[in-house]
């Protein structure tokens, strides 16, 4: 009475596609399901087969799990709060004629090329599919914090005048670190 | 029911934190409570609850601790602090739309506002 091949199909079906935390929390709810089921008096198929029913189908599960995920999620906010920090950056930096800031090519060079893999990092996750690629997001918020945490940086050591869009930008790109170091402090731990 | 199913999507995280008020539960008993506390009528597939657990835990609202039962790894959920804050302060709003919407429904006079 200890599991059913159907139920060992099931979970082989769903072990590749998740954590194996979660398949072994999956595995304890549907032997559970199962033994209910037997314990009511059906035969080993019969439970075995509504316990698969009453779960779900693997694809559906793990759909949900995909979309429930903390590194989508987070990729989503992200995305969606992205273009009105960068607008208010792009201010910020039109306003201070960055252009003029001493700051050598190759930084700049960096600093735009780690700002186009952030953005094409967060879309992948965004739109994530899989559990494999929501965990992209995690690189993408390592990227963003260290584009925040340049611009402030910038701001702050090169000391290039006060500019109104700073107002916003800086106290942007600060909340923007605090939610992404949250997010990563949370990956790493689980 | 399906229609059922659909008026759930907007309460399912409350009513999740509801199944763990009497104390922690597995998500297989959290999914029964769930389906015996409604009369039968919010019978989720069993595998979508444990999603949902999951971002209720990482918005810091439950927490998971590990056992091991019948030789099974096992994960149990309770409330935390901001979870019972969060659920108070959904119960409340909840009597207050229950409370219009019945006044609506059945037709009782509105409060007179002067």
């Amino acid at each position: 009475m200890a599991s059913h091949q159907l139920i060992d199909a099931y979970l082989g079906s769903v072990a590749p596609r998740l954590p194996a935390d979660t398949v072994d929390e999956l595995a304890d709810g549907l032997t559970e399901t199962y033994r209910r089921h037997r314990r009511a008096g059906l035969d080993a198929d019969t439970a075995a087969r509504s316990a698969v029913r009453e779960f779900g189908a693997p694809d559906l599960v793990v759909a949900a799990f995909v979309r429930q995920s903390a590194g989508r999620r987070t990729a989503r906010a992200l995305m969606s709060t992205g273009p009105l920090v960068g607008l208010c950056w792009a201010a910020t930096l039109a306003a201070g004629h960055a252009w003029r800031w001493p700051v050598p090519v190759l930084v700049r060079i960096a600093t735009a090329a780690t700002l186009l893999t952030v953005i094409a990092a967060l879309a992948l996750a965004a739109t994530a599919r899989t559990w494999r690629r929501t965990r992209i997001a995690a690189l993408a918020g390592l990227g963003l914090v260290a584009l925040d945490a340049t611009l402030v940086a910038a701001v702050v050591a090169l000391r290039p005048g006060f500019v109104w869009p700073m107002v916003l930008a800086v106290p942007a790109s600060l909340a923007r670190l605090a939610f992404t170091a949250r997010f990563l402090l949370r990956a790493r731990a689980s | 029911m399906r229609s059922d199913a659909q008026a759930l999507k907007g309460h399912l995280d409350v009513l999740l934190l509801a199944t763990l008020e009497d104390g922690p539960r597995h998500g297989y008993a959290v999914k029964e409570a769930l389906r015996e506390g409604s009369g039968g009528r919010f019978d989720l597939p069993t595998g979508t609850v444990y999603p949902a657990l999951h971002r209720l835990a990482d918005a810091g609202l439950i927490a998971g601790t590990w056992s091991v039962t019948d030789g099974r790894r096992r994960r149990s959920y309770r409330l935390t602090a901001a979870g019972k804050r969060k659920l108070a302060g959904e119960r409340a709003n909840w009597r207050e739309f229950a409370a219009a919407v019945t006044t609506l429904l059945e037709g009782v006079p509105w409060p007179a506002t002067s």
